[in-house]
């Protein structure tokens, strides 16, 4: 029996998979039957929908006093060239243009800014569901939660509960990165480690928070520190069950200290997805975010483990100031006919994967195999 | 067959009569009425089915559609018009044409979108072209559009609506109640289509002789503007209009899209073709349909990897370092997808000079070139006598390989000499050309030449050309150019005939697939070009065209990612470092890469990258 076939075994057996099984799926050269695996799993948990939701990104700081190799957003201190800090007004106002319209999220991640106080985040939160009670707020990675703590001297229990009743919903999941010490000590030193990280969500899912969890991959780490990094993800869930997605995010090379470093490859992408679904069996949902996979891999990754395409994403920055070159919104019904072009159900949901609407549309024909 | 007639009631616009065309009067009884009355009929259990206004699909709970036939535009659709003494914002009241619901609740979406409110009266149908004067707008639909002057403003809103949506709009489409019809009966409709489609020059002109007009006005709105297939972007504009009309009030229900059966559904994949073909035995056509339709992507996929291991087990994948160079742009044929071409007498027209080409020729085997892929328009004045010279002196002054003439070009030549196509090759050969590139080669099936290339040469001619380089020893690439909307069988004949051909001469060295680049082109169709398809098609087209042994991936289409994971979906070349590349980067594909970007695209796929020449040998 072949690795690979031993390692199918255990996929269908429902036995969790182990580090060198991860790895061995990585190393494994056929492709497509990596993918026809992941994909198996994927239409087991979630058949043929794909989801997606009707967000927007507010950056409303790029000031950060950490300093992230891989990071071509952050502008350190207050008046560097490029940096920039919005007033609350500013901050509400990209909301406010966009009142009127369906979205039901808003995803808010800034830097580590020195200076801005902590009402500045609470009123933040406030004012934006002034204008719309109803969103959903999906705001502060892990990393600010840290951050915060650290700066005002709270526990992280503490910051979560100011925020809730400043009407925060849930956390995304970034800064996550690679969690071994090797990577984590050479490409972003100065700011939460893996414990803190894990430990910020531990927290919120006992709080009743939801989180997402993520894994910056394709700069220097190994095939089996991302394997290491899944199965650290995998631990806390199994303790509190609190991630509802995992969204691997590809390292883009320019304009950041790690620009030497080519950008991953489709066969990466692909790839790192399809193990992704396999190794993090207890996480619900794979997210090929396609702003950083560019929409014609992100429509493939569909067909590699990932059930979800993220959103409509209005005024991303973050990846666009590292060179990605995908459209920096989509309207919905250029989502739902990319996820229907890749041969999937588009199924629009909100924040907490509570569906919202089915739009009308034939289910994909599927091959008929008989006798 | 049914004991009695299925009764159909269909619209009597010109928009519907390909549709209509080759109905069988055995099977079917037609009505011939306005949109909204053939609604009418169906609610009244007067009709079966009903070619019927979307809307009124809507309205009618547990409707079936048939699948694949719609009644539709991408932009700008000519008969749906809003018109009015005064701009749209300043219409106090627009009258709405009785015989349509669709239209008029796009109407009343589109003004509320902007903010318009309006007053809404309905009018007869065969008043609604005189019913605009002052601040009152009309909403005209159907053939009266095409006589309406003297307004104006006019809105066509299905541009519109495009505009909003950056989807088709789908008017009307065959529904009616679920035991209606068998699959033979949908099948039967399907068929009128197609009959239909084929037909409408033939449409054109008669509809121009009962009513007066120009029957070339009636043929480019039957082919340029009404689209006829139910495909993922009419569905998705389709579900979008469902929606907003639905969010806006104006439709009570959010009304599910569900299909008659069609008999291709029930038709049977033998459990073994796919692993026969990843084994190396031939498909025959059904199974390649079915397959290319329904085969699971990773499935498709193994199946070809395995069939590309079969053939290429030294893990190598090829590439080439050559320089596509265009020697003229001139060109008779003025193909509605291609953005390259400069009608004979333009002034941007070129025809590159000695010096120029010396230069870029001078600069290829500088940069380690091997090959030089010398294609062009079908220029009227170049004559046989000035290709020979050039390709004299090209081998006499070069270390290059001459790539030249695609099918098209070569036709071409043949017509303007007077001589065969045969003569034109064996002197073309003599004077130095070593292989024939496959290009416009498209689907290979008339019917989707006639409508994407007309003047280019017709499937036929493409593989005379190819079977007469063949007999000269001289080889060549295959391609195919898919998402101009053709069928499976369309698209699996284009593999059939080249596989035939093949199997005769043995002179294909590769294959290539790519989907249709369309920005910026005139041709306005909009298929399915994603990521997904492609590599479904290079799967398939690795299975079925067994005896072709190489085949390159598109990536300066697809991109260097895509392209990259197709060779795991039967590719095993990654085609070449392009110094130059002309034709696809003007429809919008904009990748470039060098050698050391490839190797590690290839490497990056598990296989070893080796420089190849034209006959896909290794070099050093």
């Amino acid at each position: 029996m072949t690795r690979f076939v031993k390692v199918r075994e255990k996929v269908y057996a429902g036995v969790p998979l182990d580090l060198d099984d991860g790895v061995a799926l990585f190393r494994h050269p056929n492709l497509p039957e990596l993918g026809m695996l992941a994909n198996q799993v994927r239409e087991r948990m979630h058949g043929d929908r794909a989801y997606y939701n009707l967000n927007l990104h507010i950056n409303a700081t790029n000031v950060c006093v950490a300093d992230c190799m891989f990071c071509s957003f952050a502008r350190l201190k207050p008046g560097d060239p490029g940096a920039y800090t919005m007033s609350l007004e500013q901050a509400w106002g990209k909301l406010r243009e966009r009142a009127h319209q369906p979205i039901t999220e808003i995803h808010i991640v800034n830097g580590l800014h020195p200076d801005l106080p902590f009402e500045y985040y609470e009123e933040l939160l406030r004012g934006l569901k002034r204008i719309r009670p109803d969103i959903h707020l999906k705001c502060f990675t892990a990393v600010e939660i840290h951050f915060f703590a650290h700066t005002f001297g709270m526990s992280y229990e503490k910051v979560l509960t100011r925020l809730r009743e400043a009407g925060l919903g849930s956390l995304p999941g970034g800064g996550a990165e690679i969690f071994a010490p090797r990577v984590r000590r050479k490409i972003c030193a100065d700011k939460a480690t893996t414990e803190e990280w894990l430990d910020v969500h531990r927290v919120a899912h006992r709080m009743g928070l939801r989180s997402n969890c993520t894994m910056l991959y394709g700069h220097i780490e190994t095939f089996e520190e991302r394997v290491d990094h899944m199965l650290k993800l995998r631990a806390l869930q199994d303790e509190t069950g609190g991630f509802q997605t995992f969204i691997p995010l590809a390292f883009h090379p320019e304009g950041n200290a790690l620009a030497r470093l080519p950008a991953p490859l489709g066969y990466d992408d692909l790839r790192t997805y399809a193990v992704a679904r396999l190794v993090l069996s207890n996480v619900p949902h794979l997210k090929a975010y396609w702003i950083m996979l560019g929409l014609k891999i992100a429509q493939v990754a569909l067909w590699f483990g990932a059930d979800d395409i993220d959103g409509t994403v209005q005024e991303e920055k973050i990846y666009h100031m590292a060179g990605a070159h995908t459209p920096e919104a989509l309207t919905r019904a250029q989502l739902e006919a990319a996820i229907r072009a890749a041969g999937r159900v588009p199924v629009q949901r909100d924040t907490l994967y509570n569906i919202i609407e089915t739009p009308p549309g034939p289910s994909p024909r599927r091959l008929e195999v008989v006798a | 067959m049914n004991s009695r007639r299925i009764r159909l009631a269909a619209v009597s616009f010109l928009n519907a009569r390909p549709i209509t065309y080759a109905l069988d009067p055995e099977r079917f009884e037609v009505t011939f009425t306005e949109p909204s009355v053939c609604a009418d009929l169906l609610a009244a259990g007067q009709a079966d089915c009903g070619l019927i206004p979307v809307a009124s699909y809507a309205a009618q709970p547990g409707l079936r559609v048939v699948p694949g036939i719609a009644i539709a535009a991408r932009g700008a659709v000519k008969t749906v018009l809003l018109v009015g003494a005064v701009p749209w914002p300043r219409m106090a009241e627009i009258a709405l044409d009785d015989a349509s619901r669709t239209s008029a609740l796009l109407c009343k979406l589109l003004s509320r979108a902007q903010g318009f409110a309006p007053n809404y009266l309905r009018v007869d149908h065969a008043e609604a072209a005189r019913a605009a004067r002052g601040d009152r707008g009309a909403l005209v639909i159907g053939d009266a559009a095409f006589d309406l002057s003297g307004y104006p403003y006019v809105y066509d809103l299905g541009a519109e609506w495009t505009r909003a949506t950056g989807l088709p709009f789908v008017y009307a489409v065959w529904a009616g109640r679920p035991d209606a019809l068998a699959p033979a009966d949908v099948a039967a409709l399907q068929r009128s289509l197609a009959a239909g489609l084929a037909a409408r020059g033939t449409i054109a002109r008669a509809f121009a002789e009962g009513r007066g007009g120009d029957a070339k006005i009636f043929e480019r709105y039957l082919h340029n503007h009404i689209r006829y297939a139910l495909g993922s972007d009419e569905l998705a504009g389709l579900s979008e209009y469902f929606l907003r009309c639905h969010r806006a009030g104006l439709c009570e229900r959010l009304p599910e899209i569900a299909f008659y059966e069609t008999a291709p559904v029930r038709a049977r994949v033998r459990r073994d073709a796919l692993s026969a073909a990843a084994a190396g035995e031939r498909l025959c056509d059904q199974d390649a349909i079915n397959l290319y339709e329904r085969a699971p992507l990773g499935e498709l996929g193994c199946a070809a990897d395995a069939r590309r291991h079969a053939l290429h087990k030294d893990g190598v994948v090829t590439y080439i370092i050559d320089r596509n160079v265009n020697y003229t742009n001139v060109c008779v044929t003025r193909c509605k997808f291609c953005n390259f071409y400069r009608p004979p007498g333009h002034p941007e027209g070129y025809v590159l000079s000695r010096e120029v080409l010396a230069q870029k020729f001078r600069e290829t085997v500088a940069l380690g070139g091997v090959q030089v892929l010398l294609q062009g328009g079908l220029h009227p004045d170049l004559r046989i006598e000035w290709y020979e010279d050039l390709f004299r002196w090209i081998k006499s002054n070069f270390p290059l390989i001459l790539h030249a003439l695609s099918p098209a070009e070569i036709t071409h030549i043949a017509q303007l000499e007077g001589l065969s196509v045969e003569k034109v090759l064996e002197r073309l050969h003599a004077a130095g050309l070593d292989s024939v590139p496959g290009g416009g080669a498209e689907i290979l099936d008339d019917a989707v030449r006639t409508e994407v290339s007309p003047l280019k040469c017709t499937t036929d001619e493409w593989l005379a050309v190819m079977r007469a380089a063949h007999q000269l020893g001289l080889p060549s690439s295959s391609t195919m150019v898919f998402g101009f909307g053709e069928t499976s069988q369309q698209l699996t004949g284009h593999l059939g005939r080249l596989r035939t051909l093949q199997d005769q001469t043995g002179g294909f060295v590769s294959f290539f697939c790519w989907p249709f680049q369309s920005e910026g082109t005139r041709l306005k169709k909009r298929d399915d070009t994603s990521a997904a398809r492609y590599l479904r098609v290079q799967a398939l087209a690795r299975l079925y065209l067994d005896n072709i042994p190489h085949f390159g991936v598109s990536w300066p289409t697809m991109g260097p990612d895509v392209g990259q994971v197709a060779l795991r979906y039967g590719g095993n070349d990654f085609g070449s470092v392009m110094i130059e590349e002309n034709v696809v980067s003007t429809a919008g594909a904009h990748f470039m890469m060098d050698a050391a970007a490839i190797e590690r695209q290839i490497r990056g796929a598990g296989f070893i990258p080796r420089r190849r020449n034209n006959r896909y040998q290794y070099i050093s």
